[in-house]
Formats: C-alpha cells, sequence, structure tokens
C-alpha cells in the first residue's frame, strides 16, 4: 500500500512536470496526419493606443483624426514551421474581412496539420491573380466584402483597406471629412504581403488552438515610412479628403507593410475536436 | 436535328435512371472557338468556361430590366443589337428616371479578347465588370445583392441558376459568371473583312475598299491593333477636352496625371452602325472623325506619340483618302453578328 502510493505520487510528479513543462516547450507530440484549428485575432489600434472609433488622435503630420471606419481585408495566409516548411492555407477560403465597426476581428482557420508554427504571412487585400479568376474563384466574398464598405462599384475592385473619418489640420479650416480607399486598380498592383516572427512558437494539435495575437497600427497609413497629409490631398470644393488612387495608393501600400505585428501567441486553447 | 433526338433520348435514360426520380436537365459546355484570325483570348474563361444553360441564363439576365432599381432598364436598353450592342442614336446614354451619363455606350462584342473595359479601364475582367453598370447611379442604380434577392423570388430563375452552375445558387456570384459566359460568347468575327483575310466566299473587296485597307494600315493599325481593332490600351488621341464635361479619362481611374484625357481604343467592328462616336458620342460620322484626325487634333502633354511625326500633328488625309477609309471600315460590318438569333432573348 505504502508502496502504490508512493508510487502514484511519484507518476502525479511526473506528470505535472511534464504539463509544466509543455507550456513553454513543444514536447507534447505531433500526431502525424491530424489537424487542428488556428485563431488570429486583429487588435486595432492608433500610434501604440487602442482604436475607438469616433475618438481624436494627432498624428505626426500635425493632423487631428477621427476615425470612424476601419475595415480591411487579409489574405492567403500561410503558416511556417521553423523549418520554413509552410502551410498555405486553401485559396478558396482564404479571404477574410476585418472590422472595427463589425466587431469582425478574428481570422478562424481549421485543417491546420498539426505542428509548431514560428511564422505567419497574409496578404493585405485581393491578389491580382485570384481578382482576374472572377466570381468563379471569389465564391461570395464579394457581397461579405460589399457589406463592410470593401468592394468600388464605379469601377470593380476591391478597396483592401477602407479608412474613414474627419480631420482638423493647420492648413485647412476647420473639420474636413476624409476617406482613404487602399486598393488595386488595372494600372497598379497595390497587393502586399507581410510575413511576421511569431515571439512564441504557436502550437497546432488535434486538440489545442492557438491563438495569434496581433497589433494593427492604423496610424501607420497615412503616417509611416510615407508620410502623406490629408490636407495636401483636400478636394477642389475644400470640403474633404477622398485618397483612391494614384501615387498615394502606391505609398499607402509601403506604409502598409509596417501595419501589423504579433503581440503575442495563446497556446493550449481546447478546439473540442480531439474530445 | 440528330443530336437534338439523342440528348433527348440520353435525358430519358437519365431521368429514369435517377433514384430520386426527379427530373434533371442537362447542361453541356460551349465547344467556344477563337476565330483563326483573332489573337489568343485576353481573359481567362476556364474557370467559367461557357455552358448552353450558363449563356442562356446569362442571355435573359442581360434583357432583363430587374437588373436596375426601378426594373425598367436592362442591359439591351443601352446596349442594342441592331446597333451592335451599343446606344442607338445617344451621345450619353440615358438610364434610370432618364438621368444621363457622360459617356457614349460602346459596342459588347469579342469581350473576351479584351484586357480591359470601359474607357477608363474601371474594369479589367469580364466577370466583374457588371457590377459598373448595376451600381451606376445613373445607369441601373441597383446593387448585386438586391438583384439576387429579386431574382429569388422567380421560381424560373432558380431553375436557371439550378441547371446552370454546379451549386445552383442564385447567388451574385452566378449573376456576374452567367452574364461573363454571354459576353464570351458574343463574337463578331464574319464581317466581309474577316471573310477577305480568311479567304471565304463573300470575301470580296472593290479597288477602293483595298485602298481603303492599305491607308489603315499604313496610319491606323497602331493603335487599332490586329483583327480586333484594338489594342486595349489608353491613349490620347487628340480629341480636344469638353470643358462641359472634364473627363479625365484613364486618369479617373489610376489617379495618375500622365494618363489625363487617355481613352480605351475603341474596337471598329461594325463601327458603321455605332455613330456616334468617340467616348462623349460627338461626331455623328465617320466622316467627321476622319476630319477630326485629318486637321482637328489639339496638342497636350499625353498625346500619343503616333500622332505626332516631325512636328505634323494627326493624320494628313485628302477627301479621297477618307473615303477609301470609309468605304474600309464598311467592310467590318458583320450581318451575322447583328442578325444573331443566338443573343436575342425568347421567351
Ligand atoms: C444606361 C445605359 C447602360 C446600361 C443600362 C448598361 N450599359 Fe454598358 N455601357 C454603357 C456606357 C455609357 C458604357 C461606357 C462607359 C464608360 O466607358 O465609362 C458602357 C460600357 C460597357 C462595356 C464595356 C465595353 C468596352 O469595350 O469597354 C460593357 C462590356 C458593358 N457596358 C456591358 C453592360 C452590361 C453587361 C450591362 C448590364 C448589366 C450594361 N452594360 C448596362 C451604358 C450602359
Ligand atoms: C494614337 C492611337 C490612334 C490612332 C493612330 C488612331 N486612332 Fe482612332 N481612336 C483612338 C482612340 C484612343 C480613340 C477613342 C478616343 C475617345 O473616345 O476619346 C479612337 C477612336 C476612333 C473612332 C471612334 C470609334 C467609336 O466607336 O467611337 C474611330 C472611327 C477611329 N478612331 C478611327 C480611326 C482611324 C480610321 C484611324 C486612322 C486614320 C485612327 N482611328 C487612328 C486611337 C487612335
Amino acid at each position: 500500500m505504502k508502496f502504490q502510493l508512493k508510487n502514484t505520487i511519484a507518476v502525479l510528479a511526473f506528470t505535472t512536470l511534464f504539463v509544466s513543462c509543455s507550456n513553454d516547450d513543444d514536447s507534447s507530440s505531433v500526431v502525424e496526419g491530424t489537424t487542428g484549428d488556428v485563431e488570429l485575432y486583429f487588435d486595432n489600434g492608433v500610434a501604440g493606443d487602442a482604436l475607438i472609433l469616433g475618438n481624436t488622435y494627432t498624428n505626426s503630420n500635425n493632423e487631428s483624426l477621427t476615425i470612424n471606419r476601419l475595415n480591411y481585408i487579409v489574405s492567403n495566409i500561410v503558416l511556417i514551421k521553423e523549418d520554413g516548411t509552410e502551410f498555405t492555407y486553401p485559396k478558396e477560403e482564404s479571404y477574410f474581412v476585418i472590422s472595427e465597426e463589425g466587431d469582425l476581428l478574428t481570422v478562424h482557420l481549421e485543417g491546420v496539420p498539426a505542428g509548431d508554427y514560428t511564422k505567419v504571412k497574409f496578404g493585405i487585400g485581393v491578389d491580382e491573380q485570384r481578382y482576374l479568376q472572377g466570381e468563379s474563384e471569389q465564391q461570395s466574398f464579394w457581397d461579405l466584402a460589399a457589406q463592410y464598405n470593401l468592394t468600388w462599384t464605379w469601377s470593380t475592385g476591391y478597396r483592401f483597406i477602407n479608412f474613414e473619418g474627419t480631420y482638423t489640420s493647420p492648413a485647412v479650416e476647420g473639420e474636413k471629412t476624409f476617406q482613404v480607399h487602399q486598393g488595386s486598380n488595372s494600372a497598379i498592383d497595390n497587393y502586399r504581403e507581410v510575413t511576421l516572427t511569431l515571439p512564441t512558437t504557436a502550437r497546432v494539435r488535434e486538440d489545442e488552438m492557438p491563438n495569434i495575437h496581433l497589433k494593427t497600427d492604423a496610424n501607420v497609413i497615412l503616417d509611416g515610412v510615407n508620410k502623406i497629409k490629408l490636407a495636401d490631398n483636400i478636394n477642389e470644393a475644400q470640403t474633404g479628403t477622398a485618397i483612391m488612387g494614384g501615387e498615394n495608393l502606391i505609398s499607402i501600400a509601403e506604409n502598409t507593410l509596417q501595419m501589423f505585428a504579433v503581440d503575442h501567441v495563446h497556446n493550449g486553447s481546447h478546439t473540442g475536436h480531439g474530445e | 436535328m440528330r443530336t437534338i433526338i439523342l440528348i433527348l433520348s440520353f435525358a430519358c435514360l437519365f431521368i429514369s435512371c435517377s433514384k430520386e426520380e426527379e427530373y434533371t436537365e442537362i447542361n453541356k459546355s460551349i465547344d467556344f472557338q477563337v476565330p483563326v484570325n483573332f489573337p489568343v483570348l485576353a481573359q481567362d474563361i476556364e474557370h467559367n468556361w461557357p455552358t448552353e444553360k450558363g449563356f442562356e441564363l446569362g442571355r435573359k439576365l442581360f434583357y432583363d430590366g430587374r437588373l436596375s432599381a426601378d426594373n425598367t432598364i436592362s442591359c439591351s436598353f443601352c446596349h442594342e443589337q441592331a446597333s451592335a450592342f451599343t446606344h442607338h442614336g445617344h451621345d450619353f446614354s440615358h438610364g434610370i428616371n432618364d438621368l444621363v451619363g457622360v459617356r457614349n455606350a460602346p459596342a459588347v462584342q469579342n469581350m473576351a479578347f479584351q484586357s480591359e473595359y470601359f474607357y477608363d479601364g474601371a474594369s479589367n475582367s469580364i466577370e466583374m465588370l457588371s457590377i459598373a453598370p448595376i451600381h451606376n447611379p445613373v445607369e441601373m442604380n441597383e446593387t448585386l445583392e438586391n438583384v439576387v434577392l429579386k431574382l429569388k423570388q422567380d421560381p424560373e430563375y432558380i431553375r436557371l441558376f439550378g441547371v446552370a452552375f454546379d451549386n445552383g445558387e442564385v447567388s451574385s456570384g452566378n449573376v456576374l459568371k452567367a452574364l461573363g459566359q454571354f459576353m464570351t460568347m458574343m463574337v463578331s468575327a464574319n464581317s466581309r473583312y474577316d471573310k477577305h483575310v480568311r479567304n471565304e466566299p463573300g470575301g470580296d473587296f472593290s479597288q477602293q475598299e483595298q485602298y481603303g485597307m492599305e491607308l489603315f494600315q499604313q496610319n491606323c493599325t497602331v493603335c487599332h491593333k490586329t483583327d480586333l481593332f484594338t489594342d486595349s490600351a489608353f491613349r490620347n488621341n487628340g480629341l480636344p477636352p469638353n470643358p462641359n464635361l472634364n473627363d479625365l479619362g484613364r486618369e479617373t481611374v489610376t489617379g495618375f496625371a500622365a494618363d489625363r484625357h487617355k481613352f480605351k481604343v475603341p474596337s471598329l467592328r461594325n463601327v458603321e452602325l455605332t455613330a456616334p462616336y468617340m467616348h462623349d458620342g460627338r461626331f455623328g460620322s465617320l466622316q467627321s472623325v476622319l476630319n477630326f484626325y485629318s486637321s482637328g487634333l489639339v496638342d497636350s502633354a499625353t498625346l500619343d506619340e503616333e500622332l505626332k511625326h516631325e512636328g505634323v500633328l494627326g493624320i494628313p488625309l485628302t477627301q479621297e483618302e477618307k473615303e477609301a477609309l470609309i468605304a474600309f471600315l464598311k467592310t467590318l460590318t458583320d450581318e451575322e453578328y447583328i442578325n444573331n438569333s443566338m443573343f436575342y432573348y425568347q421567351t
């Protein structure tokens, strides 16, 4: 009896050790051929603060922006392992809308091969190749995008980012509206991809779902490596600024390469798949 | 006839076999052929290859006013077959509530061979382009989502979408695909000119037409390229801008000042039938168009290089040469296309 108890304690101690270890390394084994879920959570912010629609902040261009809308498209998600092997999420399922006003902040992926992932890659917007394959390949994504003001209808493309509100600037009198509609047109392809390193390995198992928590910085859209002053782009009637074409979109595309960072990864959420 | 019987008997067989005892219509893909004198397709139609039912559905949609907000304006309202799918007699097409647009409706033909649509290239996809007229406030002023809601009320459409597409859904995607299939099939390649270059019967040219063709090749094919008579490029051909419209052309889409007053080179097929001419329909006749090319151009920062040779603006032409060019342009009229019952809507 005594002996048995001792044994039990030993086993318990061993298990505890095991459990505590597996929290920060990847010793829980990968069962070949199994899959799990992954979640990407987009935490929208501006220059380090939380993004609160209707609040005003001032950027380094000395313009004060009241943001009323931040919607964007993320796509073509790829998860990358330490050794460089990539898992590309099925393209036809790989287009997502993130919307602050719609409280649509999570991308849920299913059927990801079990493994330990160290990087995530995704696109901002809709790639030209997919766009030209037309509706047959985009499925009903158009309808979803339209619902979140992420389509153009006078021309036929997607808005990759819809960033709107009002602003004041020393260079203009009073409050003006702004609309930044980032996208491609038939002359320029503004689709860009970013690859982000995860601070902690994201562990995908049949019953473990990592949650990759990203921070989005809306400030860099206009105030990134390229500085775009809204006041410099005001319309002739002086009522507001609409940035929807030209060189600005190319500058914004470059800025958005810095728009996302992975803040942290939660491992170990149970998905229920394994039960 | 024989094939029809064959198909019918096959259909019967199929029906009697199916255990669910439900009536299953058969959809077949269409044998789409590229005319031998045409360049390769510019659109990737692999993903939306025309089928008999998809085409028929696209045709029905093209002729259906329900694609507009007040259910009165169909695509065919502005794109009439008898005038090569242009809006006959209108410089600016008028649409819903008699609102008037700022551009002239171009011919809809050989669309799958072109890489850009609309005078400013607002779309470059044969499947997506229909979004523009449907949403345009002065054309159909509708939304795709609402069109779908309306079509879902109609059992006939439910049936047609069911047979035309694998997923069988009445959806915005399938509306666009069906219209894309219809436009893919709208090929005009049987004018007297086509027969002439393919050495087919009925392709004889008069001396004047032959001379006109030579003049055309010397002066016009740099832009009105290939047997499509367009290179799908955006160019400024020197039209004096209309200050009342201030239509910036390609710049509207790209936002680049370098694209100011550039417009898509239109195809000249069926040009005899598509008056008035140019993006704003300013010219009522081909004679006026040629008068413009020979003496009406204005220089500007974006005027096309091809129209500025050794300090001479435009294309100097004598009246005799203009007449020969017009005679040649008329050989591009394709009676088979404008009379083809395949493109009518039959109830
Ligand atoms: C109110 C009139 C009107 C209606 C209705 C209309 N169109 Fe048009 N269409 C036009 C005009 C005007 C243009 C030229 C517009 C431009 O270049 O900006 C055009 C251009 C086009 C083009 C481009 C041709 C080219 O060579 O670039 C296509 C294709 C087309 N329309 C198809 C359609 C379809 C399909 C529909 C129905 C869904 C439709 N149109 C409904 C007036 C109309
Ligand atoms: C530099 C390129 C260029 C050359 C060379 C050129 N065109 Fe054009 N053409 C255009 C463009 C661009 C348009 C449309 C302009 C617009 O609508 O603003 C056009 C329009 C036309 C139209 C009106 C078509 C319609 O449906 O509205 C006709 C007809 C025409 N051209 C005939 C000719 C002929 C004939 C020649 C040779 C004598 C010629 N073009 C040479 C570029 C060119």
